[in-house]
């Protein structure tokens, strides 16, 4: 070892690290990125809003003119727009523990937890007479206690689509029964083509789409019910689409994405609205939808709804501008709704009389998936959460792909999912 | 700043230590000032960011904290008792220990073998050395999106699936299959890739200091290579063995990067990936549900679980015994 | 005497021949990657293997760069930060600690250590939600510092750091006494400048630590501004419309810098590994 001290090498090692360092105390007082104001304005208050990061393009554009067109109308209020991508809903969580958590956020499954925590505020003063237009399934999931906590923003459906010149060259009609799907998607398996796309994974929400196909459902009034024999029996089911190999699998991009039907790896994919104007750019009028075929002799066709809700954070520091700016938005501009409900990806706006004037869904599979969605659209409870799609989830996996018993696995994934929903109402 | 106190405090120092008449005193009471200088820092740090966290976890897992940091009722041991009886928890507990069971040993004779190999050959061993290392420069981020989109991807055109095609198999959903359970394959080669060079490196740097003589001795007595790998190499690589296999063992337990990775389905959560170690199942219980009470309980129990096996670890290989 | 020879031949060959196939094994998913980050999304879903793209194409790396959704050129710049002030200061700081640990006697010596060493059997992961709730209780939510703080204090590179110090030779630090230096004296004029091997090994092990984290940025850093790059990386991966090639030009942009200066810093990092003491 050299023992003469090597003056070179430690002075520029402490320099290097003083500046660097020195860099970081700089740039950290001179650019907290929380502390943008609103585009240099005479602002008193900032609202700080989040979106999680939609796929389609102009989207995020397009919320920002809505935030500054809001401050021109009332120079007081700057809104301070977040666009989060990745997880949302886990780093929305973790904002809301801090001090600058979100003042209007949107949430995509609405949770009764949120509540309960007492961190939602009530809306039902500025929802006023609006409320009549909209649908009881989207009021219904953000009521707790006859109070409604959130406005849904837009309505996102999501359906069977399908290839309708291979379901003719096949000698096929769209199926209307389970059974029908699964020799569908036999008959559709080539040597390059799958049947059938769900998901990645093969299960997505096959499992939730079984179970409410056969009548079933996940909560009743209190009670955990997907271990109901007919709900079983046909979770069970989708094991055959399993042992037939006729389930895309392993694809690069996953089912709510349009890649998969749109680049000719499967038939028919369960997608979501928002995706049909990527599909026609690709494949043009060769497609159509239809809703999730009934199981068995007593089951319904059934379909998920989704979309977003916007919810005022009841901790907030600004908890009164904050439902102006959400009622300013939703509620009362009926342009920006349709705007941004078609003019960059595809969504039915809640509205009903949004909706009427909205064009783009008088026609052909537009008007399909609006009349499915009303029909067939069925949402989570807003008491399930992350925990107990983790314990159906598996369930649903272990069934599925390990051959396990149906009876027991929901039996098991019900119970624990059981001691969840005790802790929440309790 | 932390940089300049040093600097001052040593001039004081000095100018003390020359006026000094009764040396031993003075001595001790600067030896202790150097030291609390010298020490301070990691000891407040790890104060802060460990003790400190660590104690409002423990409130927090005995308590009833949702969508909050402070606990609104305390439980006692409700959490733990909870977490014990749920199948889905003993489920990752079971998983990650299997996990570890398998990756450490495999890890490490990969690891071993590569630096035996390494170490023999004349010609090219920077090279060799190096390709092995740089994987280590990769974050699981990155080495999951190439492992999950190009390596091993169901389409036939997957790396794995080409390969495959080149033996006249049938292309193969790697992940998604799990009878057998293939997704094995995608997570092991993944965490190999990524820790075998950084292992390799410490077992070359332990093969090195094996003085040469010993098996030039063992030559002439006509011991063969199994048996001077045997009876030279493994015992005296045992200390750099014993810190390794505690290293891999720690890291198994940690799991989290490449689970998640590799089956998050985005927007879809990770509800049906088919398994889910402590680690992610703990991040979906907090930051998913926001319960903090139930997941920081869980953290208890994994710690545990870790201080355990590593404990029963120093045990049998005799970590910390001076030889 | 023949036949040792040609033994030792087929050896050598065989040695060469598995090394070679490890080889080829590590660097594969560098080309694949290196391959498909210059193709188009056809040409990554094609059947048809192609070892090189025909035609290149380096659009995926101009749109990573302009994808206004995904900061990517300022991730690099905060992972840049991040990493630029973790790595010297978590190694100087652990390099102090070691030092008194090793060199300087005070009672409560073995206290001090068992107080650093004992966090090593809580790993950080299993802290990380109490940890975020002390960083968000301080405000770090969405800061640089937020992201930086915890994992400046190291107290595996303490162990190693005294492990070293106490093989340090006495006779070099007596010298340095008779000078009349204090024990910060010592520690600054004499300990210091002869770990810099050690100090470059440690710091280049912390750099890529730093910028490979995941979980804590990912929790920490929500604003897209305070993005690192692995989380730009992941969020490309889970976007709801997902560019295929467009993903392998990100994750070609996040591992060259740190590939770059692994290449750089290798030989310190064998060096300081072997004198860490880790080792025997």
């Amino acid at each position: 070892m050299n023992a003469t001290p090597n003056a070179f090498g430690r002075r520029r090692f402490l320099t290097t690290s003083l500046l660097i360092a020195g860099g970081a105390v700089l740039t950290g007082c001179a650019g907290d990125p929380l502390k943008k104001s609103g585009d240099g304005s005479t602002a008193k208050i900032t609202l700080n809003q989040w979106y999680h990061a939609y796929g389609e393009k102009g989207t995020q554009e397009a919320v920002k003119r809505y935030a500054l067109e809001y401050t021109k109308a009332n120079p007081d209020v700057a809104i301070n727009i977040t666009w989060v991508a990745g997880e949302y809903e886990t780093k929305l969580n973790s904002a809301l523990l801090t001090a600058d958590a979100p003042d209007v956020f949107e949430i995509g499954d609405f949770r009764h937890q949120m509540v309960k925590n007492g961190q939602l505020a009530p809306l039902d003063d500025i929802l006023a007479d609006t409320k009549a237009e909209f649908s009881k399934a989207d009021l219904d999931v953000a009521t707790v206690d006859g109070k409604v906590y959130g406005i849904k923003m837009i309505d996102d459906i999501m359906m069977l689509f399908y290839r309708r010149s291979l379901l003719e060259k096949a000698g096929l009609t769209p199926p209307k029964t389970y059974a029908e799907l699964v020799d569908a998607a036999k008959k559709l398996t080539t040597g390059k083509m799958k049947g059938l796309f769900v998901g990645n994974d093969g299960i997505g929400d096959a499992g939730f789409l079984l179970g409410w196909s056969a009548g079933g459902d996940l909560i009743d009034n209190g009670k955990v019910v997907f271990n109901r024999p007919e709900t079983v029996a046909a979770v069970g089911a989708l094991r055959q689409l399993h042992d037939e190999k006729v389930l895309l699998l392993d694809f690069t991009t996953d089912w709510y994405d349009p890649g998969a039907i749109s680049q000719n790896a499967t038939a028919m994919q369960w997608c979501g609205l928002w995706a049909m104007p990527d599909i026609k750019k690709n494949i043009g009028d060769d497609f159509g939808v239809v809703p999730w075929p009934a199981f068995g002799a007593t089951g319904r066709p059934t379909a998920r709804l989704g979309g977003w809700y916007e919810l005022v954070n009841a901790k907030g520091k600004h908890v009164e501008e904050a439902k102006k700016y959400l009622q300013w938005l939703w509620l009362k501009q009926t342009d920006l709704q349709q705007d941004w409900c078609v003019k960059y990806g595809f969504h039915v706006p809640p509205r009903a009389s949004v909706a009427a004037r909205t064009t783009e869904f008088a026609t052909g599979p537009a008007k399909d998936a609006v009349a499915i969605s009303q029909q067939y659209g069925k949402s989570f409870p807003n008491l399930w959460n992350s925990a107990m799609a983790t314990a159906f989830g598996d369930a649903v996996t272990k069934i599925a792909k390990q051959k396990a018993d149906a009876t027991d696995a929901l039996g098991q994934a019900a119970a624990k999912c059981q001691a969840e929903l005790d802790k929440q109402l309790g | 700043m932390t940089l300049s106190t040093p600097t001052r405090w040593a001039g004081a120092v000095r100018a003390s230590a020359r006026t000094g008449r009764r040396p031993r005193p003075r001595t001790d009471r600067s030896a202790l000032g150097a030291f609390a200088v010298l020490t301070a820092p990691m000891v407040f740090g790890l104060g802060l960011f460990k003790y400190v966290a660590i104690g409002w976890s423990l409130l927090l897992s005995l308590g009833e904290a949702r969508g909050t940091l402070d606990p609104t009722r305390w439980v006692g041991l409700d959490n733990y008792r909870f977490l014990l009886a749920d199948p889905g928890f003993r489920d990752s507990l079971l998983t990650v220990v299997l996990f570890t069971l398998f990756i450490v040993p495999v890890t490490f004779a990969a690891s071993l073998a590569l630096a035996v190999l390494v170490n023999q050959v004349r010609r090219g061993r920077a090279f060799f050395r190096t390709a092995f290392l740089v994987p280590a420069a990769v974050s699981y981020v990155a080495a999951a999106l190439v492992w999950r989109m190009a390596l091993f991807n169901g389409l036939p055109s997957g790396i794995a699936n080409t390969l495959g095609g080149l033996l006249g198999l049938d292309p193969v959903p790697w992940i998604a299959t799990q009878h057998p359970p293939l997704y094995w394959i995608v997570l092991i080669t993944l965490r190999l890739w990524l820790q075998v060079g950084l292992y390799m490196v410490l077992f070359l740097a332990g093969l090195q200091a094996i003085p040469p003589q010993l098996y030039e001795a063992a030559a002439i007595d006509g011991a063969s290579g199994w048996r001077m790998f045997r009876h030279i190499t493994l015992p005296m690589l045992r200390n750099t063995s014993v810190a390794v296999l505690l290293l891999m063992t720690i890291a198994g337990f940690q799991a989290f990067d490449e689970f998640y990775n590799v089956f998050s389905g985005g927007l879809g959560g990770s509800h049906t990936a088919p398994v889910h170690p402590p680690l992610v199942y703990l991040y979906d219980i907090a930051l998913g549900d926001q319960n903090y009470g139930l997941g920081s309980a869980g953290a208890f129990l994994l710690t545990l679980l870790i201080v355990a096996v590593t404990l029963l670890q120093g045990r049998i290989t005799g970590l910390g015994r001076k030889d | 005497m023949i036949r040792p020879i040609r033994r030792r031949t087929v050896t050598t060959l065989a040695t060469y021949a598995a090394l070679g196939l490890a080889a080829t094994a590590f660097l594969l998913p560098f080309y694949v990657m290196l391959r498909n980050a210059l193709m188009t999304t056809r040409q990554v879903t094609s059947p048809d293997w192609q070892w090189l793209p025909d035609p290149l194409t380096f659009d995926n790396f101009t749109e990573l760069f302009s994808d206004p959704a995904v900061p990517m050129a300022s991730a690099l710049g905060n992972s840049l930060l991040i990493a630029g002030v973790t790595a010297p200061v978590s190694t100087l700081l652990a390099s102090m600690a070691g030092y008194a640990l090793a060199r300087i006697p005070v009672p409560g010596k073995g206290v001090v250590l068992s107080f650093i060493l004992a966090t090593m059997m809580i790993p950080g992961s299993v802290t990380f939600i109490p940890t975020f709730v002390v960083v968000g209780a301080l405000g770090g939510v969405n800061t640089e510092w937020g992201i930086i703080a915890p994992g400046l204090f190291n107290a595996f590179a303490v162990l190693l750091f005294r492990n070293f110090y106490l093989r340090f030779p006495a006779e070099i630090e007596e010298a340095g006494r008779l000078d009349g230096l204090g024990y910060l004296g010592l520690y600054r004029r004499i300990a210091l400048p002869n770990s810099t091997s050690m100090l470059a090994a440690l710091g280049a092990l912390s750099f890529i630590d730093s910028w490979n984290a995941f979980l804590w940025p990912l929790v920490i850093g929500q604003d897209p501004s305070s993005w690192t790059a692995q989380i730009a990386l992941s969020t490309f991966l889970t976007a709801q419309s997902v560019n295929l090639p467009g993903l392998f030009a990100g994750a070609v942009v996040t591992i060259v810098p740190l590939a770059v200066m692994f290449l750089v810093a290798q030989r310190h990092i064998v060096q300081g590994i072997t004198m860490s003491g880790l080792k025997d």
